[in-house]
């Protein structure tokens, strides 16, 4: 062991950032472990913003919040957690803001918000459009002024369960070789979303579901894992995101006839519907021929030069670097892309899973705030405040255990796999795996999913798997060893693909995100109003159900 | 797709070995220098060692040198520099140890960073109101450049300062000085300016405006270090040379109309020192090069430059608030795009990946 604490984080996003915080002025011995610098996190892309109910801009409450949270899950939210949320998300944000957080304003100086999809007041707090950045580096400021350790460019590989107890985690140290394993009394996860197993993702080359996977091998039930979010406009060709924010300062969506396509799809919200409703029109769009080459268009011309580079001057770089197109003179072709999951590790609204001492918050997770879909702005809240949450929970069990135990077997036998891996001379490279998993993920298993596509994916990954068993890595160094990485990633892409696919084949019906217009078109209450839990047993994921927990709102139709 | 060939310094930590080595690929029209990478990673060398994450330059993550100037990858676009037939010669980044292939080792930048006190230290209690900060967009527009640095080290790489002393605190730390010192608020000005004017702080840049060339995000670090300068002085905190130096020229603009050179090195190094440059003074004046004139010519329209000195305090934009914001962040990408000109063409933003109607 080269450190014990009593908190340790895995992942040093928002949420990851925001729990080691927490644990600290909560008098805790904290360390965080990322295979990033910090700052690196992929949270610092998100852009369009964070909601919370202050009411700034127009009459709001966190009641309304919870309502359009509840609702936007298509009703699969827990709802207690979601009153959770939404009661302290104004709190949070004003902490951050008081934190330093460059936040944007409006003319009286209080903090902006702007109109986000299918939400029913102005509620997403922003800073231009480079609001996840702004957070990243007000989190890394305040990490920075309490002098938290963070292990950096550790790769987190397996946890360390025993005493049916989680005490630490394994890493692969990248910058200078050689596995390390790091004690904590408690671990809280925060290690992100997967959508690295699509092909066309807003996400980052670091989105590969480690914790998520690393969570399920030590036997952790993981919730709702069919339900991948598709981001409506993501650029053509690369996948890289365009604010919602786009559309919530009133950026128009055309088709290739220049039709405002989504007057037929949600006649109130428009384009400002929830973002399931918005992609599954687009993808109707493209499929009925009257898309432009498996795009349709964002219009933002009609805002002007001046609001674009003032209110989205990133979306703008983005678009002029990536496409070739300023949208200020021309529309930009955007597609639905994979975005984010709304699944992942079983936990209660204080993070805690049911592992003892292991705890999770951010996308990995599932509180279930999001249910089937997820509000724009709603993601960087949850960081914020489930972060906290956890963060606060870990501290407190940590300080009232204290011993931490890591039987030398467990490391022997990880050293033994790791060498086993390095020393294979030959085999097939990841990348050939790396890209058949997402280019049949997007055609099987993606905005619209039909039986016999789910069943065909559900061939696919055990196949893929089993390649991956004799995969070969090429560089046998220590020194910034990233191939042996992106081969330990494709593992745990694979194995969280095959939950999703499996939990999806069973999911009978269309809600949220998972949308079956060919077989079962409707929400089915009665028999699919619960959440699926996925364990991993006999390297094979099973599937069981749990209840949603109601407090105020009872299922009724979703219009926008 | 398109050919791409690419030359990559490559670097071995344990041998020390290092070598030029040439890679060609095939690669989609629309590739980033990052995908290329990639491609090479992937089929031809898995052992090329480079950082990489979101690929949408927001992390900061692949800085790295094209041709000897830094440049984030994954913004690189490849396809001008394919069909020119040139073959770039990608390396590491400059002024920070390398570890292995593109890799460096950030800890020398992060701790300049960790030294700036990057936090806001709140000037007054929290509103008692218990929400937040009223600032108005335009006060708070003061630190927007600074507030889009993603920490990529492209401006450290570049920095000719930190070439000559490492220990220089650098562009990028500055940057996030100046996020601090302009934020309405921050209460820690005054402790901040003493702290950035030491040795090897603001007055330590030699105004190369490297930083500003190649920071991919438009933060402008000399700008920073400027706006710096002029918070310093403003707030009486110019014990430093470059501070002295900088307060001549206005002093001696003010007073003549013109800047007088001779009284410069001692106006800078102060009396004692300069008596040390008298040779090189004797030498001057010799060859007719300076002189001290009694009393000092006065330019005949000297009414001009007091006026203008008595406008910049009657309006009050005295220290960063007089510092010229000559265009807007990002606005690096503006010149793109002339009205009626073709948007496409030489010396614009790249080639335009529209998908091409189907029919």
């Amino acid at each position: 062991m080269i450190g014990e604490h009593d908190v340790l984080v895995i992942g040093a996003g928002c949420a990851g950032m925001r729990a080691a915080i927490e644990a600290h002025d909560a008098g805790a011995d904290v360390a965080m472990i990322s295979k990033l610098h910090p700052t690196r996190s992929h949270s610092g892309a998100a852009e369009g913003g964070i909601n919370a109910a202050l009411g700034n801009a127009a009459e709001d409450s966190p009641e309304t919040h919870a309502y359009d949270t509840v609702k936007g899950s298509d009703y699969l939210g827990d709802q207690d957690s979601i009153e959770i949320f939404t009661r302290e998300a104004p709190h949070d944000i004003i902490q951050l803001e008081n934190w330093g957080a460059f936040f944007s304003r409006q003319p009286d100086g209080r903090l902006a918000q702007r109109p986000f999809g299918a939400a029913g007041s102005p509620r997403t707090i922003y800073a231009a459009d480079i609001t996840g950045h702004v957070l990243i580096q007000v989190l890394y400021e305040q990490v920075c002024k309490r002098d938290i350790k963070v292990y950096e460019e550790f790769f987190a590989w397996q946890l360390v369960v025993d005493d049916e107890r989680c005490q630490g985690v394994i890493c692969w140290d990248l910058l200078n070789g050689g596995l390390k394993t790091v004690g904590g009394k408690t671990t809280v996860l925060a290690t992100g979303g997967a959508g690295r197993q699509y092909r066309v993702t807003t996400n980052a080359y670091a989105c590969t579901g480690d914790g998520t996977a690393m969570a399920l091998r030590a036997g952790v039930p993981l919730k709702d894992m069919e339900f991948m979010q598709f981001h409506p406009t993501t650029l053509y060709p690369t996948g890289i995101l365009l604010t919602e924010g786009c559309r919530g300062e009133g950026a128009y969506l055309l088709n290739k006839d220049g039709e405002r396509f989504m007057k037929r799809y949600a006649p109130n919200a428009l384009e400002l519907a929830s973002r399931d409703v918005v992609s599954r029109a687009e993808q109707t769009e493209i499929d009925a021929g009257r898309g432009v080459n498996g795009s349709v268009m964002l219009d933002m011309r009609h805002l002007g030069a001046e609001r674009i580079i003032e209110r989205l001057p990133g979306s703008r770089e983005l678009a002029m670097t990536f496409a070739g197109v300023d949208p200020i003179y021309e529309p930009v072709p955007v597609r639905p892309g994979a975005h984010y999951h709304m699944g992942g590790i079983e936990t209660d609204s204080d993070g805690a899973t049911e592992l003892t001492g292991l705890y999770a918050a951010g996308e990995c997770a599932c509180v279930s705030v999001h249910g089937a879909n997820r509000l724009g702005g709603n993601s960087l809240m949850e960081t914020i405040t489930f972060g906290r949450r956890a963060g606060r929970a870990a501290a407190e069990w940590a300080m009232s255990h204290t011993t931490i135990e890591v039987p030398e077997a467990l490391e022997r036998d990880a050293e033994r796999e790791l060498q086993e891996l390095l020393d294979r001379g030959s085999g097939e490279r990841p990348w050939k795996i790396r890209e058949e998993l997402g280019t049949s993920m997007l055609e099987n298993f993606a905005v619209f999913r039909r039986e016999e596509q789910m069943e065909r994916q559900l061939e696919i990954i055990p196949e893929l798997r089993e390649r991956f068993r004799k995969v070969y890595v090429e560089d046998k160094g220590t020194v910034f060893n990233s191939d042996l990485t992106q081969a330990i990633e494709l593992g745990n892409m694979l194995d969280t693909a095959w939950c999703m696919v499996q939990a999806g084949l069973a999911r009978k019906e269309s809600r949220g995100a998972h949308a079956r217009p060919y077989d079962y078109p409707t929400r089915d209450d009665e028999h699919f109003l619960k959440h699926s839990i996925t364990r991993w047993v006999d390297d094979a994921p099973e599937l069981s159900y749990g209840p949603v927990r109601m407090t105020k709102w009872q299922p009724e139709e979703r219009k926008y | 797709m398109m050919q791409v060939a690419l030359k990559i310094w490559r670097y071995d930590a344990s041998t020390g070995d290092r070598a030029l080595r040439e890679y060609e690929v095939d690669a989609p029209e629309e590739a980033t220098l990052l995908d290329v990478l990639d491609i090479v990673k992937d089929k031809v060398d898995g052992s090329l060692a480079y950082r990489k994450s979101c690929r949408m330059m927001i992390c900061g993550s692949c800085g790295m040198r094209m041709d000897g100037a830094a440049v984030l990858a994954c913004k690189t676009r490849m396809y001008d520099v394919a069909q020119s037939g040139h073959v770039p010669v990608i390396s590491a980044m400059g002024n920070l140890p390398i570890v292995r292939d593109l890799v460096v080792d950030m800890d020398p930048f992060w701790e300049k960073f960790k030294a700036m006190k990057p936090y806001l230290q709140p000037g007054y209690e929290r509103p008692d109101d218990g929400r937040e900060y009223r600032v108005t967009q335009e006060r708070m527009n003061a630190v927007k450049k600074e507030a889009l640095c993603i920490n990529c080290g492209c401006c450290v790489s570049e920095c000719n300062a930190m070439e000559s002393d490492p220990e220089f605190l650098g562009p990028q730390a500055l940057a996030k000085g100046f996020r601090f010192v302009g934020d309405p608020r921050d209460g820690a000005t005054v402790e901040r300016l003493e702290q950035y004017s030491g040795e090897h702080g603001i007055w330590e840049c030699t105004r190369c405006f490297f930083c500003n060339e190649r920071c991919p995000k438009g933060v402008d670090p000399r700008d920073a270090i400027a706006k710096l300068g002029a918070e310093a002085v403003k707030n009486g905190i110019d014990r430093d040379m470059g501070a002295k130096h900088a307060k001549w020229f206005i002093r001696s603009t003010e007073t003549t109309g013109w800047l007088r050179e001779t009284e410069l090195v001692p106006k800078t190094q102060g009396v004692v020192s300069s008596i040390k440059q008298m040779k090189f003074a004797m030498n001057l004046i010799k060859h007719n090069k300076a002189g001290l004139a009694f009393p000092p010519h006065v330019a005949a329209n000297v009414g001009e430059a007091r006026n203008l000195h008595k406008l910049v305090h009657e309006q009050g934009v005295l220290g960063a608030a007089g510092h010229i914001q000559g265009e807007r962040a990002l606005s690096k990408l503006e010149h793109g795009y002339h009205e009626g000109g073709d948007p496409y063409g030489p010396g614009s933003f790249p080639k335009p990946y529209l998908p091409e109607d189907t029919e």
